[in-house]
């Protein structure tokens, strides 16, 4: 009937909006998520740092300028051009691996030359490996140049041979287990407490005293909530990708995932909601239940690194199997077939709080 | 005085909760286009009844019908033709007072005219506000708009003026009569004898879940008189209220 599909309409762009207009909800589901991928994309974990090469060029030939080029092409090196003073300040502050100076009137030319001038290199006494590496990079470097200058392109000394792979950093590890996490939080979070509120204030009886029955409500939440969890997940993909997070697998495979996982912990948030009678009882089951899955399964560090038999417990967790599906879906590519024993695992945690839901639901 | 067609029947009504009886074989009549007060001390059952009427409630014994309809058999079809303002409520905190009424029209399947339920009860300048925002008064005349949206036959208000201080109570008897003007019927509950007398054309006295007395309030008085009762003390032409309304004026202290 149009009528009813009419106020299931209605009701769930009110609570969407509600959602979005009560700040509070709107720091933890959205920004809080966000804040931690963005100091952790900042600090970039894990992935190997560059080596921060301060470069005075006082001679400012065709020769430096193409060495310093040189230098920019070198992956690890991170290129900062600078004046001498400036750079050996920040040398002793520990900001430079190596600073590089090329004295006025340098020329690319070999040792014996007439006009022939070393480099001047300064590094901190504090960062020894850090420097000496930079220093292996710029002598290479600059010797590939002597030898280049001094005619053709030279013979390989050594032949290199790719092997396939990718380099996984935390960051690729992080971001799969904040959306997991994240779809936890926000079923669990955005129902258990707003909709005991909406009960004790008596809310919920005002509802009642309407001839359209509350379960339409319910179900504007449950779809308002599915809604918000794709949009968050979407933007939470996005800032990943943005920190250079890959995709491997189908953003529809994560997306359909989210909504498996997002039904999941809201009939859990629902269920505690239902239960409760106020938020003082609320509040410490829905911690009980969230906080030992944010640690134990998988969001911010490998489960691997737990001792054996926790491995064997946090296995069957739900976020256990969200997150899990989550990462082989965009690190690996995963496709549905993949990731069938968490998918059957998340049901099965879907109907059970499902079942635990109903049973406990008490709408005063 | 009951009217040919009484739009509310009450036949024994009975609720009991555990060993408790609540509601103890009420039964009354209210015409349409009658303000109706039923008073009585706390815990005399005076809300357990009209949630009964309202369809709140599970009736344990008796019948009632609304506007016709059996609020048993029906209590959807009963809530589609009442408004209910119910005593301790409350609306969605982040949603305005403009998308509330529209949010509960569509819950009655009726396009609200917010403006005109807020100019109705006199807040039209907090459209955009939230309810929280409200005063103590303004939060009961926005929670009688609400109930107003579906242009119902019948308003229940629950003890609509407690709390309130003699100035918004006596705004909101205003109110309240102008809604009657209109051609709602309305059952009332409360604690204050003069807002009865002013307000109601006729009462009942709840007292441990029965009904002790129910007539005009001139009528009961008289009748009361004509037993033989005299004050202690002989009425004065003017009681402390209305030194408190002389000195303080009748404007709302709200804001």
């Amino acid at each position: 009937m149009a009528g009813r599909f009419e106020i299931f309409w209605h009701l769930f762009i009110a609570s969407g909006k509600m959602f979005l207009r009560d700040r509070t909800a709107v720091f933890f589901s959205f920004f809080l998520p966000l804040v931690i991928m963005l100091i952790f994309g900042v600090l970039n974990f894990g992935a190997g740092e560059a080596l921060n090469l301060g470069v005075v060029d006082e001679a400012d030939t065709e020769s430096s300028r193409a060495v310093i080029a040189a230098f920019e092409e070198v992956p690890i090196l991170e290129v900062i051009p600078g004046d001498l003073d400036e750079e050996l300040a920040e040398t002793s502050e520990g900001n430079r691996a190596l600073v590089v100076v090329f004295p006025a009137g340098w020329e690319l030319v070999p040792p014996g030359s007439p006009t022939y001038q070393p480099l001047t290199a300064y590094m901190s006494e504090a960062t020894p490996g850090e420097g000496q590496t930079a220093l292996l990079v710029v002598n290479a470097v600059v010797a590939q140049g002597i030898v280049t200058a001094g005619g053709g392109s030279p013979e390989p000394l050594v032949v290199v041979e790719e092997v396939a792979g990718r380099n996984l950093g935390y960051i690729d590890f992080l971001v799969p287990g904040i959306l997991g996490l994240t779809i936890m939080q926000l079923g669990i979070f955005s129902v258990a407490f707003g909709f005991v509120q909406l009960k004790t204030t008596g809310t919920l009886r005002r509802l009642f005293a309407t001839p359209t029955s509350p379960s339409y409500f319910l179900s504007a939440q449950v779809g308002s909530r599915l809604v918000i969890a794709l949009i968050q997940v979407l933007i939470l993909l996005g800032v990943g990708i943005w920190f250079g997070v890959q995709l491997v697998g189908s953003v529809f495979v994560v997306l359909a995932l989210s909504i498996i996982g997002s039904v999941v912990f809201l009939a859990m948030g629902f269920g505690i909601a239902g239960w409760a009678k106020n938020e003082n009882q609320a509040a410490p089951v829905a911690n009980l239940i969230s906080l030992p899955m944010m640690f134990l399964s998988g969001s911010f560090f490998p489960r691997e690194a737990m001792p054996e038999f926790l491995q064997q417990v946090t296995r069957f967790l739900p976020l256990t199997y969200l997150n899990d599906a989550l990462r082989a879906v965009i690190n690996d590519g995963a496709g549905l077939d993949v990731i069938g024993t968490d998918i059957i695992g998340l049901a099965v945690w879907g109907v059970i709080s499902f079942v635990i839901a109903t049973r406990l639901f008490k709408w005063e | 005085m009951t009217s040919p067609q009484p739009i509310i029947v009450a036949r024994d009504l009975r609720k009991s909760y555990g060993a408790l009886t609540a509601v103890d074989g009420v039964s009354f009549e209210v015409a349409e286009g009658e303000v109706f007060g039923i008073l009585g001390p706390n815990g005399a059952g005076k809300t357990t009844t009209l949630e009964m009427l309202e369809g709140m409630r599970p009736i344990d014994g008796g019948s009632a019908t609304v506007d016709g309809i059996d609020v048993t058999a029906d209590p959807r079809g009963v809530k589609a033709r009442i408004g209910i303002q119910l005593q301790a409520s409350a609306f969605f905190e982040e949603l305005n007072l403009t998308e509330l009424l529209v949010l509960f029209g569509h819950l009655y399947h009726v396009r609200a005219d917010a403006a005109a339920l807020l100019a109705g009860v006199e807040l039209t300048d907090k459209a955009k506000s939230q309810v929280k925002t409200l005063s103590g008064g303004q939060k009961q005349r926005f929670s009688i708009a609400a109930a107003l949206v579906n242009d119902p036959r019948v308003l229940f208000l629950d003890e609509p003026t407690t709390g309130l201080d003699p100035q918004a109570r006596r705004h909101l008897w205003g109110v309240i009569s102008d809604i009657r003007r209109r051609g709602h019927t309305v059952i009332l509950t409360t604690h204050y004898m003069e807002e009865a007398e002013t307000l109601c054309d006729r009462i009942a006295i709840m007292d441990g879940g029965k009904i002790v007395a129910l007539d005009t309030p001139d009528a009961m008085i008289d009748s009361l008189i004509g037993r033989g009762f005299t004050k202690e003390r002989t009425e004065r032409q003017a009681n402390l209220e209305d030194v408190f309304i002389e000195l303080t004026g009748h404007d709302l202290r709200e804001d």
